[in-house]
């Protein structure tokens, strides 16, 4: 069986209605769907609204979730397509504050977050479309296989493929455009 | 530079992203089971069948119709898995164990596995955790006798790690995650088992 046992007991006892069981799931994988949604949006507050979304639609759909797939990537899925719509939403919902002042810009981590690389790099991923973005979050935070990435996104593993090498060339020219791969990749 | 030396870097920009905004997700888990208790995940194709066969005022003869459509895919089931589980249970093995599991109060499990190093039982009467079953006297007839309230369980096998859901003492079978569990209704102590 592909599935650890512990946590095949946790999910069939979600399928009985244990709310504390799905609630201990949530915990496990909270964080992965997180960074993935925050990846995809880059907003956290989507995000979060996403993450959420992302493990009550599971927990509704529970009974569709087969055990031969790994139960990440069938969670993964489920937020990917939510992240999906959530941006299709946005283009015909403009917003009109840029993200960070949505953030309000107040918070720390954040701040200080800012004077350094990754905000350069953060930048580069906001300019990316979704098409190459979302394959690289899979890859890079959720550490999913190119053929996780291709089941997740409904394509083919040599898309998969394609797509990320052509989002890292394009990232690569946004990020020397700014002079940041130079200095502090490079 | 080379392309790969941007992996690193995008790695831990993500990895660093989501942590300076992981206190908004803090708690998650009590919101999500807060907004789902008192429900239960959607039934399922099998599960809308039961509830159309429940029984209702109206529609008689589309029940009966469903019950029909019912009947032929269990006698097709019964026609192509057949052959597949006889290598398992003889016919006389199931009746002699029917018989062993009439005469007690107790619930019986019984599964037959010779060649077997280990069978657990797993449902949701021990919350899907495996339960040993065993095999004292080395007749390959694992057994684990469970006292049980009266009620409707849902349970599999695992043989040897093995999923195996469709126990020929089963009341029912349901398919759950793309797997066959078996079900069982126990009787209140004293009535028929």
């Amino acid at each position: 069986m592909y599935q650890l046992q512990e946590e095949v007991s946790l999910l069939r006892a979600s399928l009985d209605g244990d709310a504390e069981a799905w609630g201990e799931i949530v915990s496990r994988y909270k964080d992965a769907v997180y960074g993935l949604c925050l990846g995809f949006l880059r907003q956290p507050a989507d995000a979060e609204d996403i993450a959420q979304d992302a493990f009550i639609r599971a927990y509704t759909n529970l009974r569709r979730y087969h055990l031969e797939k790994r139960f990440s990537t069938w969670l993964f899925t489920i937020a990917s397509n939510l992240c999906r719509n959530r941006l299709r939403y946005r283009r015909y919902h403009p917003v009109v504050a840029p993200p960070d002042q949505m953030l309000g810009g107040r918070d720390p981590a954040i701040e200080v977050a800012r004077e350094d690389r990754h905000s350069q790099i953060r930048s580069g991923l906001d300019k990316l479309p979704y098409a190459y973005r979302a394959p690289l979050v899979l890859r890079f935070y959720n550490d999913l296989s190119y053929k996780e990435i291709a089941e997740v996104l409904s394509l083919p593993e040599g898309t998969v493929k394609t797509r990320i090498h052509r989002a890292k060339v394009q990232l690569k020219q946004v990020l020397e455009k700014d002079g940041v791969v130079n200095h502090e990749i490079g | 530079m080379r392309l790969d030396d941007l992996d690193g870097a995008l790695r831990e920009t993500l990895r660093q992203e989501a942590v300076a905004s992981a206190y908004r997700i803090d708690g998650l888990e009590d919101r999500v089971v807060a907004t789902i208790s008192g429900r239960s995940p959607n039934p399922g194709a099998i599960g809308v069948l039961r509830q159309l066969l429940a029984p209702s005022k109206g529609g008689r003869v589309a029940q009966l119709a469903l019950v029909g459509a019912t009947a032929a895919c269990f006698l097709f089931l019964g026609t192509a898995l057949g052959p597949r589980l006889r290598g398992v249970h003889t016919p006389e093995s199931v009746t002699a164990l029917r018989a062993a599991l009439a005469s007690g109060n107790a619930t019986l499990f019984v599964v037959p596995a010779p060649d077997a190093e280990s069978v657990t039982v797993l449902g949701n009467f021990n919350g899907w955790t495996a339960t040993p079953l065993s095999d004292p006297d080395d007749d390959g007839i694992w057994t684990a006798t469970l006292d049980l309230a009266p009620g409707r369980y849902e349970y599999a096998y695992l043989v040897d790690g093995r999923w195996w859901g469709q126990d020929p003492l089963a009341d029912e079978y349901v398919r759950s995650f793309g797997e066959y569990n078996s079900v069982r209704y126990v009787e209140r102590k004293g009535d028929d088992a």
